[in-house]
């Protein structure tokens, strides 16, 4: 990837805004920098944000935001692309903005600035960010890149100004200027509410579509990337070779995003992800293998695979792990394959909900018997440790149901005890906040003194077993991810004012300032409680409505009601379509590894 | 089959630190596809151990491992793999195979060898401020240790000290030359520095501007002349080196590196001037 100087013509800085150890490993900035850097003009480079020590020392000796490789000056790019994958970065974008002379606002930038771009998951409700990013992407950046970039060069070829690039880059598939379209709010305020409701978000001009559509990658096989995944000489997060079996998921959880806004399934092939691991390996040396995705059992060859792989492996020092959120005895069976003559430590499983009744609300599809066999087997297989992972807060939610992830956890923590007397169970619990484009987009959230009083329920029931560990982060944070997950773009003044009131780092529960986000809000008149804790009209104009993430607004609706009612709706990989609207508008079908989706389902209507 | 390499660790790899190295050189030998031996039991971990860690920020062209491998080797035709496979910064440069029951590396690491490089501002007040630490009986320096603050004698730890003789000539760096006994606690060319602070601003009534970079040339045995290096007896001399006459500190092997996967920042050289550069 060392570039001969005279052939860079365009230079892309891409920006994971958190910490290094914590951005590092992120495979999406890790796939952009390789598919910009095969071109042989492109020079793409990384940058992270700064700790606070760091920003202060750069202030003080008027150093810029520079890239890791070449420290290069942010202002020396052509793009600033920031990958989005939660909210809580929101402050360090501006932080990463303003170290590196870049106007916060793309009001304010002009010719000679890079263009400010952003995607990742946390981009399919850009609004609460929106003035600060020249250009917003969701969905798959793989191909949206390289049509950007070809852009670029017709840009500097011609002599492009601003203005013309960005009005022509709206016109690229996915790509929404922020500049080009604007919220419209109702004159009124409804009795009782702080803040007039949005109208519409509308496009400036006739010629711009009104809902952008995400970018979806058809074929993964046809991007195998990483190919050459960087190997971090410092600790981070995550070491290990990551291959991303498959993007999407169908498991249809009503609270989960990520499975909502990667819809369809795209499986990679068995041969190819076999082939990305052996290369990977010998080129990285990393002694770990990660098979990534947002349901990994559900692979159409996945039993396959994990024999496949574990034969490849065994004996040598390589391990093999496979994050999944399946909570059934299969899981247990791939974990021990994977695991063949090796550790069993510790392994994590995800109910989310405590009571079967809360779980046909979220459509987890999991029985309190299957669960309990689960632990079974586990625990009879050789682990002492298992991890189960809660939420809290979610909708419909009673003290029962909060109550019902103790009992749960103290079931699993007596079949522990059956094998062993240290054997441990921790119950790992979050905070719900409800997320766009998802089933409960229209739920209020709870406040985080709610979340606390039912945590304390939940502690105080467990108490006495010692082989059970809760663990449960602040709630308050919640409350600031669920303002920029659902806000609009009134939201903006409040991220800039509480960033230049210090905010910084707020994913971190040690730079967390509640306190510059509420002053920020009783400053500018916003009401964060409006935006998250009001339950919202299933007809009332959303932010993130002019983006489509290809789910029908009706069918999350139906979802909705369905949730209300507890009805559960199978996996449409497997079961018939219940048409969420994915597939048929993006002429697309599931691509499963084995066969083909189509084949394995029943058409439409 | 164990060898004791000697290897250096220089540039962007000054600020890895001990603990990361060790993933590092687990990494580097995997992907070079050297026999490394491991430990037994669930936390398996490749047999690679140091003698000693090189403080974070300091550069080093004389830092030591031991490595056990599974079966017997052609060593320098694995160390030539596995230098391809370091990463930017780290070559290992001198291998001896060692038999089963040797004396322990460290018994051979009595001093070390350091250079101080000074920015050119500094180049007048080093011989003065040298001298001055040479000739004193008493060198006390400040330590601060979780908040305790004490005072050292770094005399002891001095087995000579000298500076470049003409640092005038905007060419060479202004380099001060420490050899420094391994004691307990172990000084650091930090206070070495420090005492030649003091020494300026007491001398010539001026401070001295901190060293750019630090780099470790030598480990081994202190002798009258300068310092005997532990793995192939080597003498490197006490006295800074002109670069054209520097034996001892070889350059990077000529052997062009794949830089893909090491994330040190892979460099991307500049291209003609860009035009938002100036700003």
């Amino acid at each position: 990837m060392v570039k001969e100087p005279a052939g860079v013509e365009r230079r892309w800085l891409l920006v994971y805004p958190d910490a290094y150890e914590v951005g590092q490993p992120n495979q999406g900035v890790q796939i952009l920098y390789e598919v910009l850097n095969e071109r042989p003009a492109v020079a793409a480079e990384r940058g992270y944000a700064p700790w606070p020590d760091m920003e202060a020392l750069q202030r003080e000796h008027a150093i810029p935001f520079f890239s890791l490789e070449s420290h290069l000056p942010m202002a020396a790019f052509d793009v600033v692309g920031f990958s989005l994958s939660a909210e809580v970065g929101a402050t360090n974008v501006l932080t990463c903005l303003d170290l590196g002379g870049v106007p916060l606002r793309a009001v304010d930038r002009s010719e000679g600035d890079p263009l400010v771009l952003a995607g990742g998951h946390a981009a399919f409700n850009p609004e609460p960010l929106a003035p600060f990013f020249d250009v917003v992407v969701a969905g798959d950046g793989e191909e949206f890149v390289l049509e950007l970039d070809d852009l670029l060069a017709r840009a500097q070829q011609h002599g492009w100004s601003r203005q013309a690039l960005l009005e022509r880059v709206a016109r690229l598939e996915g790509a929404y200027v922020p500049a080009l379209y604007e919220p419209v709010y109702e004159e009124a305020v409804v009795t009782g509410e702080s803040l007039p409701r949005l109208r519409a978000t509308r496009p400036r001009r006739s010629d711009l579509p009104e809902r952008i559509p995400k970018r979806t990658v058809a074929d993964l096989d046809a991007w195998p990337y990483p190919k050459r995944q960087l190997v971090p000489l410092t600790e981070t997060v995550h070491e290990r070779y990551a291959v991303e079996i498959f993007r999407g998921c169908t498991r249809g959880c009503r609270f989960c995003q990520a499975g909502m806004i990667t819809r369809p399934v795209r499986e990679r092939s068995k041969a190819t992800i076999e082939a990305m691991v052996a290369d990977g390996l010998a080129s990285t040396g990393l002694e770990e293998v990660g098979l990534l995705s947002l349901s990994s059992a559900d692979h159409s060859e996945i039993r396959g695979l994990c024999g496949d792989l574990a034969d490849a492996y065994d004996g040598t020092k390589t391990s093999l792990s496979l994050p999944s959120t399946r909570v059934d005895a299969f899981n247990v069976e791939l974990a021990e394959e994977l695991s063949r003559g090796g550790r069993r430590s510790g392994l994590t499983f995800a109910p989310e909900a405590g009571t079967e009744r809360m779980r046909a609300v979220i459509n987890k599809h999991a029985s309190e018997a299957d669960m309990l066999r689960t632990a079974e087997a586990a625990y009879a297989s050789g682990w002492r440790h298992l991890k189960l992972y809660f939420m809290i807060g979610l909708p419909t939610e009673t003290d029962d149901d909060v109550l019902g992830i103790a009992e749960l956890g103290l079931k699993v923590a007596a079949i522990g005890r059956q094998h062993g007397r240290k054997h441990k169970v921790t119950v790992s619990v979050g905070g719900f906040v409800p997320k766009a484009h998802t089933p409960f987009q229209w739920c209020a959230q709870d406040p985080p003194e709610e979340i606390r009083r039912k945590l304390t329920l939940l502690r105080q029931r467990v108490s006495a077993e010692r082989n059970l560990t809760v663990r449960a982060h602040d709630p308050e944070p919640g409350l600031v991810e669920g303002l920029l997950a659902r806000g609009d773009r009134r939201v903006a003044d409040v991220v800039e004012r509480a960033w230049s009131l210090g905010a910084r780092l707020d994913g971190w529960a040690e730079h967390f300032d509640l306190g510059a986000w509420q002053r920020a809000c009783e400053e500018l008149g916003i009401d964060p409680a409006w935006f998250t804790q009001r339950p919202r009209d299933v007809d009332e104009a959303l932010p993130w409505d002019h983006l489509d993430s290809g789910l029908d607004r009706d069918w999350l609706r139906d979802d909705y009601e369905d949730a209300l009612a507890g009805r559960e709706l199978d996996d449409c990989r497997w079961g018939s379509c219940y048409d969420c609207g994915v597939c048929l508008g993006l002429d697309l079908d599931h691509e499963l590894a084995a066969g083909h989706g189509a084949s394995l389902r029943a058409s439409p209507g | 089959m164990r060898a004791r390499v000697r290897y250096a660790k220089l540039g962007k790899l000054r600020f890895v630190s001990a603990i990361d190295l060790g993933r590092v050189w687990e990494r580097s030998l995997r992907r070079a596809r050297v026999p490394i031996a491991y430990s037994e039991g669930f936390h398996a971990h490749p047999k690679v151990s140091f003698p000693d860690a090189l403080p974070l920020g300091y550069a080093s062209v004389a830092e030591y491992a031991e490595l056990r491998f599974t079966e017997p080797i052609d060593l320098p035709e694995a160390m030539a793999r596995l230098n391809a496979c370091l990463p930017e910064g780290m070559d290992v440069r001198s291998a001896v195979e060692v038999a089963d029951g040797a004396p322990r590396l460290a018994k051979w690491l009595r001093a070390s060898v350091w250079d101080l490089g000074y920015p050119d501002a500094a180049a007048a007040a080093l011989p003065p401020a040298v001298r001055a630490v040479v000739e004193a009986d008493e060198v006390l320096v400040e330590r601060l240790r979780k908040e305790e603050r004490t005072t050292l004698d770094l005399r002891p730890a001095i087995h000579h000290l000298s500076t470049t003789d003409d640092a005038d000539d905007g060419v060479s760096i202004p380099t001060v030359r420490a050899t420094l006994h391994h004691v307990e606690p172990p000084m650091r060319p930090s206070e070495v520095h420090q005492a030649l602070d003091d020494a300026a601003r007491r001398v010539a009534g001026v401070a001295l501007p901190a060293p750019t970079v630090t780099t470790r040339i030598a480990q081994g045995e202190p002798t009258e002349e300068g310092l005997r290096e532990a793995l192939d007896g080597t003498l490197v001399p006490s006295h800074p080196e002109n670069p054209e006459e520097a034996t001892y500190r070889d350059r990077q092997p000529a052997a062009r590196r794949d830089p893909g996967h090491d994330d040190i920042g892979v460099a991307h050289p500049r291209a003609h001037p860009h035009p938002h550069a100036q700003r």
